[in-house]
């Protein structure tokens, strides 16, 4: 099997970036189907379709539309745009090159939870993407695509964008929620959850850009045209971010369910010359990394990397090759978390912070062997006790990082320099 | 009305109370900071994670409503072992330095790891550095280490003040409250942010170094300093009081009090208050002290003499009681109220603080309304002049400060003949009365027991903390000697304190603080 | 005492009318004092602020510190921000941190004395395909080597 193109078909073309070009190559004729069609049954195709978020979690999306009060009541959609997690960097080409397809999956998704106003939240360093959206918006407005009575449809809809300012846990919906209204991106506490009482206390959709996108594609083929792609529990297609020590990295759409030995080796070119694989992070950098052994053996699906102990995340797959230590790396990522814990919840503020500095002390040479076990039994005091997900975010990387790797951290504690690399990490860094 | 059960006890609790709300309501422990029943939830101590049985994940009591039947508990091993390690990473980068701290004694941190301790912390990095010894404003003292960011002050000057003085700054594990560019907390109620702290992170400045809190006593009582009549505890020692904090009455006060009824405590300490009698004769330059009993007997012989030319002056710092028993000892309808700037009285800060600075204004007029008394301070005057009044005998204010008409009024009522002045307080003012005076001195509202009747018209009890001027008389016990009689023994029917409805426990509990008394009193020995 | 330019002035209060609350114009017009305060918010920037937008201090002040692309401190005509993330981190962007730094004669986080540069360690900048990368104020540069980033540099006047 290969590659796919299905949502990126067109993503060769630069025509495609603009309304022009977008419609002459299909564009915002699904739109007008949609609103042929009663908004419940979009939300009944989206259910049946399977299309779960593409930003991380893998909530089914239909069944998160479904949430929604069955009432007039206003409601917001807000499209997650911040792209944060490392190693991920699909939101930002689709933003790049298909702003209009964004738009449309959006106004078709708006147009099934009977929303009247969207905003594309997107990280404030998107400088680029940021002013694709703009025009891209600027177009969809001037040509009836936006405003009062889309198409004659009756249906109307306002979207603006909105530019976060630096900050990894505005990912997070409710966070994300906080920061449009204004405040520090603070996960709010749950329930009540967005689709009841979201932003500004009004119910909310918060969907990753590539969930938003694939909705006209749902709309073109109906789900079981979409399911074409993909396993039964993970159906469609995907698009993965592959980075790290890799001859290809970049972006690939595959079907879900597809072989990480293929995606490595195949698409990715494989390895560097003289190099092996050693690890691979599959999720995004949260998510528990995995052994070469266990890379080679699995598949990319939602089913698949959970019985791996791992996640899909937000398919951002990061390989590790052998030439890399991993207390180093874990450094890199401790260090990371505890930059980004948004400092509310006391286990994941003072727990990302310990978690570093004790993997810093090791990287410097003052680990004690207790250490070790220390960073497992604190990652696991982190973990399902916060309000959001970071803490876990920041403890699953050091629990399978140690585990895995931990003769690695042994010998760094022993010998005060890297097994690898053979010195010590401040010959390695300066 | 859902019931649940808490640690296997069955509660019922209002329509949308939270597990926290049963908890509280039971009396279960239940360790926790961030919550506070006065200020909205935040959720992020994570200290009150519970069992939720079907539930595989705890849950927090505080943000999870109770639905019928839930069966909820915080006795499962894995979970208490789950509340020390949370309770551990409060303490990682807290700088554990409570011989120095005012707070110790009465901490959260304290008191909560007694409990919920963890007892051998794994924390062997270098902790954070924050700012320490930060100047709040006029009031406050913040120590940022100390600080393990519950968020309630802020959400008290968000929510409750509504200032918006504090913020928190910064994230992650630097993340820090603070005011922005030395920006002063400066508001009536930036005390009771230094309350609700549950660490020593904010102290007082009027209380910081000046007691340690186990050699203090407590007792409840009313605020003086308005006729909001807010409900307090007062602590003190035999050294004399020490602070005010509000205790929780939901018809009164709510959780809070203002700034200005904390000071008011200060004027009952000794170096502020009339010690012994004072007589003088007219054209006399200094005063003879007189022990207070004597005073009040030779007092009577101006009562006396006066006969119908007596007038009796009454000021709303006395309890109800106290004027009852001035005016059946003492009948007579010559009996005027004085009002200290009456025409501040209506004003009202929308929160509690009001502009009648007597806790009793109610008392005076329902005194003088049974005895049928209709008066006008300026026929009080005409009187004076005229020589129709000869002895006056003046209720006189406890707090002088919040009577600025004190020299006015010293003035105006000097020119009777006899002027029988019962005062707590001393002032130099009192030199001014150049007539026969009397000084008598009077007991605070911290040494005697009452009620006042507040701006709503409710009739609160108080009770009796301390004794600081041992002389001292109620006005009630002066009542009985000015009218020649002797002080009959009383017998006082325990009286229960304040209105007991709607009272919750506190927020934390003190209960080994009276373990920490018995110490000192055995080191005393 | 910074002031917002008029035409800085009527940005903020457009962006006060084009959102649901007040509040969230705090993020957009950060930005835009931010730029017209060579590059960083200052208390003043936050009291001036606070006027314009009626909103108190301490709230704009607790956004302004939770993001980091507005800068807490003076930074140089060009800001250079180094991603040395997990996926630049294998590819070198901590190297080619420490070369820029090294090659500017700088500190990370510190101005060069020509007040051209401010060299800064950031996290993931969403680039990780074209590790090691850097941005200089809103420009992404992507696959970079020590002598392409610095002739990308040296061409910055």
């Amino acid at each position: 099997m290969s590659e796919v193109k299905y949502l990126t078909e067109f993503y060769h073309l630069n025509e495609f970036q603009g309304l022009e070009g977008y419609k002459k190559n299909g564009g915002y004729v699904q739109l007008q189907r949609a609103f042929k069609m009663k908004p419940a049954e979009i939300i009944e195709e989206v259910k049946k379709s399977g299309l779960r978020g593409r930003g991380g979690a893998g909530f089914a999306t239909g069944v998160k539309w479904g949430f929604l009060p069955k009432n007039d009541e206003p409601r917001y959609l807000l499209c997650n745009a911040d792209e944060g997690e490392p190693g991920t960097f699909k939101d930002r080409m689709m933003m790049e090159r298909a702003p209009h397809q964004l738009i449309e999956g959006m106004i078709i998704s708006a147009y099934a939870i009977n929303c009247k106003k969207s905003y594309i939240y997107v990280r404030g360093e998107y400088d680029y993407p940021i002013n694709c959206l703009v025009k891209a918006i600027k177009e969809a407005y001037s040509a009836g695509l936006l405003g009062k009575n889309i198409l004659g449809s009756g249906f109307d809809h306002e979207m603006d964008i909105y530019a976060g300012a630096g900050a990894y846990i505005v990912g997070e919906e409710t966070g994300m929620i906080s920061s449009l209204e204004g405040l520090k991106g603070q996960p709010k506490l749950k329930p009540p959850f967005p689709a009841i009482q979201g932003y500004l206390r009004k119910p909310t959709i918060v969907n990753n850009v590539e969930t938003l996108a694939a909705v006209k594609y749902i709309i073109r083929d109906g789900a079981q045209g979409y399911r074409k792609y993909g396993t039964e529990k993970s159906a469609g297609s995907k698009l993965f971010s592959l980075s790290g020590n890799i001859v290809k990295p970049g972006n690939y759409e595959v079907p879900l369910g597809y072989s990480l030995k293929d995606m490595i080796y195949g698409l990715g070119g494989g390895m560097k010359p003289g190099r092996k694989l050693k690890a691979v992070i599959p999720g995004g950098s949260s998510a528990p990394v995995l052994t070469a052994e266990e890379a080679e053996r699995a598949a990319l699906d939602y089913e698949s990397l959970a019985g791996m102990g791992t996640m899909l995340g937000s398919g951002a797959i990061i390989v590790i090759d052998d030439s890399q230590c991993m207390v180093d790396m874990l450094g890199v990522l401790t260090h990371f978390y505890s930059h980004e814990s948004c400092g509310q919840c006391t286990p994941c503020r003072e727990g990302t912070g310990w978690l570093n500095k004790i993997v810093h002390s090791i990287l410097e040479g003052r680990g004690r062997l207790q250490d070790i076990d220390l960073l497992l039994k604190v990652a696991d005091n982190m973990k399902g006790r916060t309000i959001c997900a970071l803490a876990e975010a920041a403890a699953l990387p050091v629990l399978s990082f140690v585990s895995k790797f931990r003769d690695e951290f042994e010998f760094f504690v022993r010998e005060g320099r890297s097994k690898v690399k053979g010195t010590s990490y401040a010959q390695m860094h300066h | 009305m859902p019931k649940c059960t808490i640690n296997g006890q069955e509660v019922e609790v209002k329509e949308g109370a939270t597990i926290m709300e049963a908890f509280y309501k039971l009396n279960e422990g239940i360790a926790h900071y961030c919550y506070h029943p006065g200020l909205s939830v935040a959720g992020v101590c994570r200290l009150c994670i519970v069992d939720i049985e079907g539930n595989p994940r705890p849950q927090i009591a505080c943000n999870t409503a109770v639905t019928e039947g839930m069966k909820v508990s915080n006795q499962g091993e894995k979970l208490k072992d789950g509340v020390k390690w949370v309770l551990d990473f409060h303490l990682i980068n807290h700088p554990l330095d409570c011989p120095v701290c005012d707070q110790a004694g009465e901490c959260g941190l304290q008191d909560q790891y007694m409990q919920y301790g963890k007892y051998s912390s794994e924390m062997a990095e270098p902790k954070v550095k924050k700012h320490k010894v930060v100047d709040l404003g006029p009031t406050i003292v913040l120590d940022s280490e100390r600080c393990i960011l519950c968020a309630r002050c802020v959400r008290f000057t968000d929510e409750v003040s509504k200032t918006n003085e504090l913020g928190l700054f910064n994230r992650g594990d630097r993340t820090e409250i603070g005011t922005f560019d030395g920006k002063p907390l400066d508001n009536n109620y930036s005390l009771n942010t230094v309350d609700i702290c549950p660490v020593g992170a904010l102290t007082s400045k009027d209380f910081r170094f000046r007691q340690r809190v186990w050699y203090l006593k407590d007792s409840e009582s009313i605020c003086t300093g308005c006729s909001t009549g807010c409900n307090v505890k007062v602590y003190y020692n035999k050294e004399g009081a020490f602070r005010v904090k509000p205790v929780y009455n939901e018809k009164v006060n709510g959780h809070w009090m203002c700034d200005v009824g904390r000071d008011v405590y200060k004027f009952v300490n000794r170096e502020h208050r009339l010690l012994k009698g004072r007589v003088k004769q007219k054209g006399q330059a200094t005063w003879t002290d007189m022990d207070a009993g004597a005073l009040a007997k030779d007092a009577h012989k101006a009562i006396k003499a006066a006969g119908d030319k007596l007038a009796i002056v009454l000021t709303g710092q006395y309890s109800t009681h106290e004027y009852q028993l001035l005016l059946k000892n003492l009948p007579t309808k010559n009996v005027y109220h004085w009002k200290n700037q009456p025409e501040e009285w209506e004003k009202f800060d929308g929160l509690l603080y009001r502009g009648d600075k007597n806790p009793n204004t109610k008392g005076v007029e329902a005194a003088m309304n049974s005895n049928g008394i209709k008066s006008n301070w300026n026929d009080l005057l005409t009187a004076i002049k005229s020589g129709s009044v000869q002895t006056v005998l003046v209720a006189g204010p406890e707090n002088m400060a919040v009577y600025n008409d004190m020299n006015e009024k010293i003035q105006e009522l000097g020119a009777a003949q006899n002027v029988i002045w019962a005062s707590a307080c001393k002032s130099e003012d009192f030199d001014k009365l150049n007539t026969n005076a009397w000084l008598l001195p009077m007991k605070s509202y911290l040494e005697k027991e009452g009620s006042f009747i507040n701006h709503q018209g409710l009739e609160q009890k108080f009770k009796k903390a301390t004794t600081i001027v041992s002389e001292a008389l109620t006005l009630g016990e002066a009542s009985y000697l000015l009218s020649g009689q002797n002080i009959p023994v009383m017998k006082v029917a325990p009286i229960d304190t304040f209105i007991e409805a709607d009272r919750r426990p506190d927020q934390v509990t003190l209960e080994h603080r009276k373990k920490n008394e018995f110490v000192y009193k055995r080191g005393s020995l | 005492m910074f002031q917002l330019s008029s035409e800085g002035l009527n940005a903020v209060k457009n962006e006060l009318s084009r959102y649901e609350t007040k509040e969230s114009a705090i993020i957009p017009s950060l930005y835009i004092a931010q730029k017209e305060n060579s590059g960083w918010v200052s208390k003043d920037v936050i009291h001036h602020l606070s006027t314009v937008m009626q909103i108190p201090e301490s709230k704009i002040n607790e956004v302004f510190q939770f993001y980091t692309m507005f800068n807490q401190q003076p930074v140089g005509k060009y800001h250079v921000q180094v991603c040395v993330n997990i996926s630049c981190a294998l590819e070198g962007g901590r190297e080619l941190a420490n070369h820029i730094c090294d090659e500017l004669k700088v500190k990370a986080g510190e101005i060069t004395e020509d007040k051209r540069f401010t060299v800064n360690r950031v996290e993931c900048l969403g680039s990780c395909g074209t590790a090691p990368m850097m941005q200089v104020n809103d420009k992404y540069y992507e696959n970079l080597t020590n002598e392409s980033a610095m002739n990308v540099l040296r061409g910055m006047k």
